[in-house]
């Protein structure tokens, strides 16, 4: 059987038919990764919102293949655990896997366990390392949730740490371990069972590429990743050559949370170069590391920034280590969105104020011209996205787990209306949501209502997504519910005179009907009886609302995104009574 | 005699069987704004074919099995009937939110799909059922009555009803549709627990709505079909072809017309199994199918059809969920009209954008400017431009050579010749890609199965297929330009019958499971003596589909008996589960309890014995050159030898390099490959 396909030309180098060829099987290796930990995945968090990442690292520790997952996992990180691992680990074998979580050593945030395992061909040279990233339900902080937005420091936050900590050798449990984190965290038979869909997706990640590398050869395999760079690199030039030229700044505001009362103000100024085909991103103009849990670690700060650029620009770059070049990152030590030292917290590291931060990447790169940058994405996390807890018949003792009642809140884009489930920024949509059954089979709770929320996605020519009702409650016991719901005070702003979506909120009802305001950053107890009203932020929109299509507007109110009373006053469009278009009225109100 | 005819976008495809077994293949252009017309053609040249009159040859017919794409094309088009979806009060956005999931997290300029039913014609219900059964709210008639006359008056053609729970509790779901009945007659609706009683509530909604949208249409087409068989002679019985890959009685589809949404391509591994079965013995099979814009990949383990539990109408995640399994098919846009381009970075890509029918290849000559495969195919020689179709239309080379040279070799670089063959790579890549993501899906080994191709364009890089995935063997059948038709004519009557109850074999709930297994069991047994009355051999068969304690993806597991009667039986289920585990993932957590769902009962009855594989008396008539210039990657230009397919002898093999055509299709054997003609018809090559 003829196999020349895939060896290198005589100049040692691949065509593009081989490097189109190789990448396909690449693509398929993690793809094959993913569907073993979605399928698999024991918390919500994974086999729901698929908050889990798949990659390929170089022996360099270079990024060079993702599946399609969250990009605030795996933009940036990845290749920084793998260089921990090598750093403490020189001598890989095959058979080894380790675990890490330590947000000082390239990890995003604790919750998110982390397996690396070396793949070390049959010369006994490391190749390559397959990085399979889970969140877990828990992982043992001092509170019955992942993200401790009030942490003071690592020690109050509570989780085991494990920078880079062996977990397997010749392919065995170090039970040390194992054991280590069933004593400490609330629900271990979970953890168990998400420990081993994340080794097995490594696993199968190593069994493949093993075969691949015999197959093709581990040097054409080496030239690949060298040549699949400069390609990447190549389509941002040309990516950037295209984006409009300039420097800007935007500010946006986290809102005060404890330990953090009068909110983090963030900076950003990112400067486009199309000449050089550079993007420059500075945020050393922000304050130093809180004593709370929302500082950023590294890989999510560079992550999100990164984000911010890729969703900016309308063409499609593959997202590694070669079309990273373009974008210089300048960060500062101690800064709570930069460089953290142990012993900050970074608990909440892959949401608040790094959607702060990539939001306002995007919207500066609107500010620099019109079909660039979007509006900002809705902030989070709302008691609709809560870990729960409690203890039930139903559950058979004690609970705790991330659901997914309900998000939306995209930001417009200068192409599209919003995709309306986005959640938020370093989501990109990428998560299910939950089914009211499903969620009502395996918990003890009840949902009274879901739905959107007319006029909370922004007013723009193409609008921002509506943001989401949710009320439920325990049906057994009471039930714990931990949220972090940013976006209550500074909404998720607008871009090119788009407006701001719609604010956050959350209340309990008691059982007469009346409801109390709840803090935006609790562990709030629902009594049997009470439920929980969580409203989440809406997106902002995009280019003047007085741009939009006045049939499309028509349309708007017709499906109940928008009101009659926004269409006329935000939109300049006026309806009559059966909902048709009143066009005389309509050219009054725009021109007039 | 028996009739199968299969509508495809193009082409109407006909099998006429006759009472000796002997096999007929037709073909006739699909007539699009009415579909019937199309089959009738087909028949009127059969008919002509056998020298009789169409009459007498209906009047010969007990059975016409009927493939269609009559529902897909309405929804695709959006002309299904304006549909109500009501809903439990609370929740009106089921449809809006679906059940979140995105693709190409950084691509912002694709809107967000719309839902099946609209806002503005979703309708709450007062009423609430836990998920025990008990009513939390009980249902306010009087609200019900309002609702369904403003659905009166907002001209609603049919009306969907999905209401939280309802597969546990169907009381609430009962009286809505009562009172559909008595206040709106002659709108057709659907019921959820009724059509689909699947726990997952956006599931079951989406089955629900568009099920109910294809009523009036389908009830129209499926009557029609009927009448008009009837008046041109025939006095048999029409079935239609099922998504799950069986065949109902066309009156019952139209009462789930759902069913007939992927009703083509359903049947292509049936066809598929047959061949593979009859020409090599093998049991696990991959059948490819080209057309001129996807490539459609279906399988066949161990002797047995894969499905999927979750089927999209469109992209995942930008189309909807249907809610049902069906036979697992992967679709790309890649096939003979794929367009080839080079992007800003100098990588090759084909498709997923195809030159279609219109504006069609550029050897077409009928304004397409953009290579596809088709055209490198013509200028590797592969293709005879003067024998496509058959010589029904003659193609042009150097137009195909000059956009091949201007949009992908002068930018790569490359020959023109180096650059049609690179086409062809990534073309054949692009379908590998394919197949290896629904085999490692459904944990098959590439390498242990025979590759079947149909399609007319099947037998381009059959061999190249076969060659990167490892496969030892392929399969060309004579019939397969027309596969899914010879599927449907060996289909067998299916009905699956399902339900939800949620335990646990810690403390499993023996009673409850028994009783719920001994019910759907009977359904199947009403379905024997129903429709399958007379029917040849009938099977049931029935599954759990369980997960380990907190997944919440479920995997399938046959019962082997059944009942589970007893602990010893319940040890063999978790047995089974946990190996089950292990094959598709690679680990089994073994010492896990095993949590059970959702409870299914598949029955089939076979309608008729095996069905010839070879097709009577083919057009023998073309002298073809012996012998022509062709370019392959490994030897570049090479004469290779030329063949005519059906002029092939019994035994016969081809040695590549070598073309063998037919009027119907094209099939490359590459140099080291290796052709034998069996004595089913097909082509059995090693690659």
């Amino acid at each position: 059987m003829a196999r020349k396909t895939l060896t290198l030309n005589a100049d040692g180098t691949l065509d593009g038919v081989q490097m189109a060829i190789v990448n396909k099987r690449m693509e398929a290796i993690c793809a094959k990764m993913a569907n073993t930990l979605l399928r698999t995945g024991r918390s919500g968090v994974l086999n729901s919102a698929r908050d889990f990442s798949c990659c390929i690292v170089t022996a360099e520790n270079r990024l060079l293949t993702v599946n399609e997952s969250l990009p605030i996992h795996v933009l940036r990180g990845a290749d920084m655990m793998c260089e921990s691992m090598q750093e403490f680990h020189p001598d890989l074998r095959r058979g080894d896997a380790y675990l890490h979580n330590s947000p000082y050593h390239g990890c995003s945030h604790p919750a998110d366990h982390t397996t690396l395992v070396p793949v070390v061909d049959d010369e006994g040279v490391h190749r390559f390392t397959m990085v399979a990233k889970a969140h877990q339900a828990d992982c043992g902080n001092s509170i019955a949730t992942t993200y401790h937005g009030s942490a003071r420091d690592v020690y109050e936050e509570g989780a085991l740490i494990f920078p880079a900590v062996q977990i397997q050798r010749d392919y065995e449990d170090i039970e040390d371990i194992v054991r280590m984190c069933r004593l400490r965290i609330r629900v271990p038979d979970q953890w168990w069972g998400d420990y081993l869909a994340a080794l097995g997706a490594a696993r199968i990640g190593e069994r493949e590429i093993m075969s691949f590398g015999r197959e093709i050869g581990w040097d054409t395999l080496a030239q690949f990743a060298e040549q699949w760079f400069d390609y990447s690199e190549q389509l941002m030039i040309a990516a950037v050559r295209k984006m409009p030229g300039g420097r800007a700044v935007t500010t946006s505001m986290h809102d005060p949370f404890p330990n953090a009362e009068d909110g983090i103000p963030v900076t950003i100024a990112v400067e486009v170069d199309p000449d050089e085909a550079t993007i420059d991103i500075d945020l050393r103009d922000n304050p130093d590391a809180m004593p709370c849990g929302l500082n950023l670690s590294q890989a999510c700060c560079e992550s999100t920034l990164l984000l911010g650029v890729f969703n900016s620009i309308p063409d499609a770059v593959p997202t590694n280590t070669g079309s990273f070049r373009r974008v210089r990152m300048h960060l500062r030590e101690n800064s709570v969105c930069g460089i953290p030292r142990h012993p900050t917290s970074c608990s909440v590291a892959t949401t608040n104020l790094a959607d702060r931060v990539g939001n306002a990447v995007s919207r500066a790169i609107a500010d620099l011209g019109d079909g660039y940058g979007m509006a900002s994405t809705a902030s989070i996390i709302p008691p609709s996205l809560g870990v729960i807890s409690g203890t039930s018949e139903k559950t058979k003792g004690a609970y705790v787990n991330q659901i997914f009642l309900g998000w939306g809140g995209g930001a417009a884009s200068a192409q599209a209306d919003a995709w309306l489930s986005i959640g938020h920024l370093g989501n990109a949509g990428m998560s299910y949501q939950d089914s009211i059954e499903l969620d009502e089979m395996r918990f003890p709770l009840t949902v009274r209502g879901r739905h959107f929320i007319t006029d909370s996605g922004g007013h723009g020519r193409t609008r921002g997504g509506a943001g989401v009702y949710c009320e439920f409650g325990p049906t057994e016991g009471d039930l714990e519910v931990g949220y972090v719901s940013d976006g209550n005070v500074t909404a998720p702003e607008g871009a090119r005179g788009g407006t701001a979506g719609g604010r956050a909120n959350q209340f309990r009802r008691d059982p007469n009907g009346d409801l109390h305001r709840l803090d935006a950053c609790a562990q709030a107890i629902i009594p049997e009886g009470h439920t929980i009203v969580s409203y989440s932020c809406g997106g902002g929109g995009y280019g003047a609302p007085t741009e939009r299509p006045a049939e499309q507007v028509a349309i708007d109110v017709r499906e109940r995104w928008v009101s009659p009373e926004a269409a006329r006053e935000a939109y300049g469009v006026a309806l009559d009574e059966s909902g048709a278009l009143d066009g005389e009225a309509t050219a009054q109100l725009r021109n007039g | 005699m028996r009739f199968a005819v299969d509508t495809g976008g193009t082409f109407t495809d006909l099998v006429v069987e006759s009472d000796d077994g002997g096999l007929r293949m037709y073909k006739a252009p699909t007539t699009p704004a009415d579909p019937v017309a199309g089959v009738l053609d087909t028949l009127s040249r059969a008919a002509e074919d056998l020298g009789e009159s169409r009459e007498t040859l209906l009047g010969r017919g007990e059975m016409l099995i009927h493939g269609t794409t009559h529902a897909i094309n309405a929804i695709v088009t959006g002309n299904t009937a304006r549909t109500a979806f009501l809903t439990t009060r609370g929740h009106p956005d089921v449809l809006v939110f679906r059940e979140g999931g995105r693709i190409e997290p950084f691509n912002f300029t694709v809107p967000y799909p719309e839902p099946y039913v609209p806002r503005s014609l979703t309708y709450e219900v007062p009423e609430r059922v836990a998920y025990d059964g008990s009513v939390m709210e009980p249902l306010d008639e009087q609200g019900v009555v309002a609702i369904v006359e403003e659905l009166a008056r907002q001209e609603v053609a049919a009306v969907g009803v999905c209401l939280l729970w309802s597969i546990v509790n169907p009381a609430h779901e009962l009286r809505v549709g009562e009172l559909l009945e008595r206040h709106l007659p002659g709108v057709p609706y659907t019921l959820s627990h009724v059509l689909n009683p699947s726990l997952r509530e956006y599931r079951r909604a989406s089955s629900t709505c568009i099920d109910a949208s294809l009523k009036p249409l389908m009830g129209h087409y499926l009557g029609g079909l009927e009448s008009r068989l009837r008046d041109a002679g025939f006095g048999g019985r029409v079935l239609v072809v099922t998504t799950q890959g069986g065949a109902m009685d066309a009156a019952d589809m139209a009462h789930a017309p759902i069913h007939s949404i992927n009703s083509g391509p359903a049947m292509a591994p049936v066809a598929g199994r047959a061949y593979a079965e009859a020409d090599t013995g093998a049991d696990t099979a991959i059948i490819a199918d080209t057309g001129g814009t996807t490539f459609d990949v279906s399988l066949v383990r161990g002797g047995r059809i894969p499905w999927t539990r979750e089927t999209w109408i469109g992209q995942p995640y930008r189309g909807h969920m249907t809610g049902f399994p069906a036979v697992d098919v992967k679709s790309i846009g890649a096939g003979g009209g794929s367009i080839a381009w080079v992007d800003e970075g100098g990588l090759l890509h084909v498709g997923p954008k195809s030159a279609g029918a219109v504006p069609g290849p550029v050897c077409y000559g009928t304004g397409g400017t953009e290579p596809t495969v088709t055209d490198a195919s013509v200028v590797l020689g592969w293709i005879d431009p003067a024998y496509f179709l058959g010589g029904a239309m003659a193609l042009e080379t150097e137009a195909a050579a000059a956009a091949i040279e201007s949009h992908v070799a002068g930018k790569l670089g490359l020959s023109l010749h180096e650059a049609a063959a690179a086409i062809m790579s990534v073309a054949t890549e692009n379908m590998v890609h394919a197949i290896e993501d629904i085999t490692v899906n459904q944990g098959i080994d590439p390498r242990e199965a025979a590759i079947v191709g149909g399609g007319g364009a099947a037998g381009l890089n059959a061999v190249a297929i076969a060659r990167r995935l490892g496969c030892a063997q392929v399969i060309l059948p004579e019939v397969a330009a027309a596969l899914s038709a010879h599927g449907a004519l060996i289909s067998e009557l299916r009905a699956e019958y399902s339900g939800t109850l949620y335990t646990s074999t810690n403390g499993f709930d023996f009673n409850g499971v028994n009783a719920l297994l001994e019910e759907l069991e009977s359904k199947c047994r009403g379905f024997i003596e129903g429709p399958g009355a007379g029917s040849l051999e009938q099977e049931i068969e029935l599954t759990a589909e369980a997960r380990y304690p907190s997944q919440i993806w479920e995997i399938e597991v046959p019962l082997r008996g059944r009942r589970i009667e007893d602990e010893n039986a319940l040890a063999h289920f978790v047995e089974d589960f946990h190996k089950t585990h292990e094959s598709l993932f690679t680990f089994a957590d073994s010492e896990s309890s095993i949590e059970t769902v959702g409870w299914r009962a598949n029955v089939r009855c076979r309608l008729r014995d095996g069905v010839n594989l070879s097709v009577d008396g083919a057009d023998g008539g073309r002298e073809i050159a012996g012998h022509r210039s062709v370019y392959f990657t490994d030897t570049g230009f090479v004469e290779a030898r030329v063949v005519h397919f059906e002029g092939m002898e019994t035994g016969e093999t081809v040695e590549g390099p070598a073309i063998i055509e037919s009027s119907f299709t094209t099939v490359v054997i590459d140099p080291g490959a290796k052709a034998e003609r069996r004595p089913s018809g097909s082509l059995l090559i090693t690659p």
